[in-house]
C-alpha cells in the first residue's frame, strides 16, 4: 500500500517534464523537416553526406526545425518512424535510403498534404519526388586519377551489390583509367552487401593481395576499406562523402561526395512557397550534386589538373558510354554512332574491357 | 592459382577464423555444462561494442579487450541467473540474449560509431620479411586463438574442474549426488563462455576492422553454434572448424579478386555450401557426441 503515493509522485514528475510546453512560446517554424537513415551518420559515407545536406539546407533556411533518425531498417519500422514524424508536425520527409521507397510511396498516398523526396528510386506521385547524383559519368574521372597515380597498374574496386548502377560506376572508372593508362586493369570483389564491414576488410585484403595499389568502393560507408588500405600502403579514393579523406592522410588520392545541400534547400523552399513539383532529379557534377574531394598530399600537380579537366568535361556533359564500347570478353555491348544516357544506367549487367571480374 | 592467391586464402582464413574459434570455445562450454546459449551472437556484439567503446575512450585497445572480454562475462551472467536460477527455458532465454545484445550493443556502440582507434597491435615476428610478413604479422588475440583451444580442452579433459563441468552436462543428479552444486558449477562455466563469446566479439572491432556498426557480426554467433556441433563438442575439432568457414569465406573473396569466372551471387554462397557439404559428409557418424543433458532444465532440489 506504501507503494502507491510513490508511484503517484513519480508518475506526477514524470508529467510534469511534458507538461512545460517551450515550443509554444517560440514562433512557428517554417517548415518542419522530417529525414530518415538507413545507418549512422558518423559512417564517413553515405549517410553523413545526406547529414550534411541536410545541416546545409536547415543553415540556408533560418528557424527550419529537423527532425532525424538513424539507423532506420529498410522495412516497414521506418513507415512508423516516418509517421511519427509526421505527427510531429513534419510537412517535408527525406527517405534517404533505396529500401526505404516503398514504405515511403504508401505515407505519401496517406498523406497527400505531405511532401516525400526519396533518394535513388525511380517511384512519382504529386506529392512524391526523386533524387540522385548522376555518379556513373563521374567516376570516369575518378579512373584517371587512379590509372595516373597506380604503379601496379593494378586498381581495385569493392562492390556492396552488383546492382546495374554500381557495376555502371565501375566501367566509367576502368574507362577513365584507360583513358591515361592503357595498362590499367580493375579487378571487383563483390561483398553482397551495402554494409558488412568484416567482409569489406577481408575483400580489400584480398585486392591488396593480388597487387592492386589503388583501392575504391562502392558501399554504404568507406571507412574500413580505405583503413585497410592506408594499413597496407595502398592508395585510396573515396566515395559517398569527401569527409573519409581524413581516414587516409598518407593514402588519400581524392574521392567523389554527394553534395545534396543546394538541391535540399531549393526541394525546401518549393515546398514552403506551395511550388513543389514532382520530378525524377538525377544530377552531377555539372550541376552541384556531386563534388571531387579535395585531393590527398601525394598527388602531384599534373595529376590534379587531368582530374580536376576530366571533372569540368564530365560536368558540361562528357559521357564515356559512346559507342562502341567492348565488354571484357570481346562482345561490343554499345555500337558505334550509339550513346548511352541516364536512364540507362541501370541496364548495366557487363564490365568493360580491362575490368577483371564477372558481372552476373 | 598464384603464390598470391594462396598466401592471402590462408592468411584471410586464420584472421576470419579467430573471432569464431574464441566464439565456438565459449558456447562449447556452456554446452558441455548442459546448457545451450542461442545467445551468442549478442553476447559478440556486447563483446565487440564494448571493447571498441573502451579502447576509443582510453586509447588502450587492451583494456578494451579486457572490458569486452568483463562486459561479455557480466551479461552471460544475467542469461545464467535466468536460466539456472530460474529455470527458464533456455532456447527462448537465448533467443531474448540475442536481441538483448543487438540493443544493449548499438546503445553502448553509438556516441563512438566512426571513431578511430588504434586497434590490437600486429606483431611481426622477428626476422621474417617480404611473402612471409603478410602471413605471419597477427594481432595476439590470433596467435593465442589455438593456444585458447588447447588450454579450453585441458580445462574440460584433464582437470578435476572440467570433469565436474562434464558430469553436469551428462546428469546433474548425479553430481548432486556426488555432493557438489550443478547450479553453481554451471553458473561458472556461462561466466567463461561470456568471457571467451566477448573476446571473440572484441576481436571483430579491435582488430579486424577497426570500426564498430549495429549487427556487425552478421550471424557469426549462430555459425559458431554451427560449429560446436561440427566439431563434436571437442575444442581441437574446433580449431579445424573455425578454418574452415573463415577459409570459406576468405576464398571466395580471394577467388573473386583473382579474376574467378563465377558469378558474385554464387561466389557468396560458397561458405554456406562448403558447411552443408562438410555436415552432411560428416553426418554419416551418427554417434550423438552431445552432452546429454543439453538443453535440459534441472528441477532436482539445490
Amino acid at each position: 500500500m506504501a507503494r502507491i503515493p510513490l508511484l503517484l509522485a513519480a508518475w506526477a514528475a514524470l508529467a510534469s517534464l511534458f507538461a512545460a510546453d517551450p515550443a509554444a512560446a517560440q514562433d512557428k517554424p517554417p517548415l518542419t523537416v522530417g529525414a530518415i537513415y538507413v545507418g549512422s551518420v558518423n559512417d564517413y559515407g553515405y549517410n553523413r553526406a545526406m547529414k550534411d545536406g541536410l545541416e546545409e539546407m536547415k543553415k540556408n533556411i533560418p528557424g527550419l526545425k529537423l527532425i532525424e533518425a538513424e539507423n532506420v531498417p529498410e522495412t516497414a519500422e521506418s513507415e512508423r518512424i516516418m509517421e511519427g514524424m509526421i505527427q510531429q508536425g513534419a510537412k517535408l520527409i527525406f527517405a534517404t535510403s533505396f529500401g526505404h521507397q516503398q514504405f515511403a510511396f504508401n505515407l505519401a498516398k496517406a498523406h497527400p498534404d505531405v511532401v516525400f523526396e526519396h533518394a535513388g528510386g525511380w517511384m512519382q506521385a504529386p506529392n512524391f519526388g526523386n533524387f540522385f547524383g548522376a555518379t556513373q559519368t563521374a567516376w570516369y574521372a575518378m579512373g584517371v586519377a587512379a590509372g595516373k597515380m597506380t604503379k601496379s597498374n593494378t586498381l581495385g574496386f569493392v562492390v556492396g551489390v552488383p546492382i546495374g548502377y554500381a557495376i555502371g560506376n565501375v566501367n566509367a572508372f576502368e574507362m577513365g583509367a584507360r583513358s591515361v593508362n592503357p595498362k590499367a586493369e580493375t579487378r571487383v570483389v563483390v561483398t553482397g552487401g551495402w554494409a558488412d564491414k568484416a567482409k569489406e576488410a577481408a575483400a580489400a585484403n584480398a585486392l591488396i593481395d593480388q597487387a592492386a595499389d589503388v583501392v575504391t568502393m562502392h558501399v554504404d560507408s568507406p571507412a574500413t576499406i580505405i583503413q585497410i588500405a592506408e594499413s597496407r600502403g595502398a592508395y585510396s579514393i573515396g566515395f559517398q562523402s569527401i569527409e573519409a579523406r581524413a581516414l587516409a592522410p598518407k593514402g588519400w588520392i581524392t574521392g567523389l561526395g554527394f553534395t545534396w545541400g543546394p538541391f535540399m534547400t531549393a526541394t525546401a523552399n518549393a515546398v514552403i512557397a506551395g511550388t513543389f513539383k514532382p520530378a525524377m532529379v538525377r544530377l552531377g557534377l555539372g550541376q552541384g550534386m556531386m563534388a571531387v574531394a579535395p585531393f590527398g598530399p601525394a598527388v602531384p600537380a599534373d595529376v590534379q589538373a587531368l582530374v580536376t579537366a576530366a571533372a569540368d568535361k564530365i560536368g558540361k556533359g562528357f559521357t564515356p558510354f559512346t559507342g562502341p564500347v567492348a565488354d571484357n570478353t570481346g562482345v561490343v555491348r554499345i555500337k558505334d554512332g550509339e550513346t548511352w544516357y541516364g536512364d540507362k544506367m541501370g541496364n548495366f549487367d557487363w564490365y568493360v574491357e580491362g575490368v577483371i571480374g564477372k558481372a552476373k | 592459382m598464384n603464390a598470391a592467391l594462396i598466401a592471402g586464402v590462408i592468411a584471410s582464413s586464420i584472421l576470419s577464423g579467430t573471432s569464431l574459434l574464441y566464439a565456438t570455445l565459449g558456447e562449447l562450454v556452456g554446452e558441455r555444462a548442459g546448457i545451450v546459449n542461442l545467445g551468442l551472437e549478442g553476447i559478440m556484439l556486447i563483446g565487440a561494442a564494448t571493447g571498441f567503446a573502451v579502447a576509443a575512450l582510453t586509447g588502450d585497445p587492451y583494456v578494451g579487450l579486457a572490458a569486452a572480454a568483463l562486459a561479455g562475462g557480466a551479461v552471460n551472467l544475467i542469461f545464467a541467473y535466468l536460466v539456472v536460477g530460474c529455470r527458464a527455458n533456455q532456447l527462448a532465454t537465448g533467443l531474448c540474449l540475442m536481441f538483448f545484445g543487438l540493443g544493449l550493443s548499438a546503445l553502448v556502440g553509438r556516441p563512438f560509431v566512426g571513431a578511430l582507434i588504434t586497434g590490437l597491435p600486429r606483431m611481426h615476428l622477428p626476422g621474417v620479411g617480404g611473402a612471409g610478413a603478410r602471413l605471419l604479422s597477427y594481432d595476439m588475440l590470433v596467435y593465442l586463438a589455438a593456444p585458447a583451444a588447447l588450454f579450453i580442452w585441458w580445462l574440460l579433459f584433464r582437470t578435476r574442474w572440467g570433469l565436474v563441468v562434464r558430469a553436469v552436462g551428462e546428469s546433474p543428479a548425479v553430481v548432486y549426488a556426488a555432493g557438489r552444486r550443478p547450479a553453481f558449477v554451471q553458473y561458472q562455466a556461462l561466466a567463461l563462455a561470456g568471457l571467451l563469446g566477448g573476446i571473440g566479439g572484441a576481436h571483430l572491432s579491435l582488430a579486424l576492422t577497426l570500426t564498430w556498426a549495429e549487427g556487425m557480426t552478421a550471424g557469426r554467433g549462430f555459425i559458431a553454434i554451427a560449429l560446436v556441433i561440427f566439431a563434436r563438442w571437442n575444442p581441437l575439432w574446433a580449431i579445424a572448424g573455425a578454418l574452415l568457414f573463415g577459409g570459406a569465406e576468405a576464398l571466395q573473396l580471394q577467388l573473386q579478386a583473382a579474376g574467378a569466372d563465377v558469378s558474385p551471387f554464387v561466389m557468396n554462397m560458397i561458405p554456406y555450401l562448403l558447411t552443408f557439404l562438410v555436415l552432411i559428409l560428416w553426418g554419416w557418424n551418427r554417434q550423438s557426441a552431445a552432452p546429454a543433458a543439453l538443453g535440459r532444465t534441472h528441477f532436482g532440489v539445490e
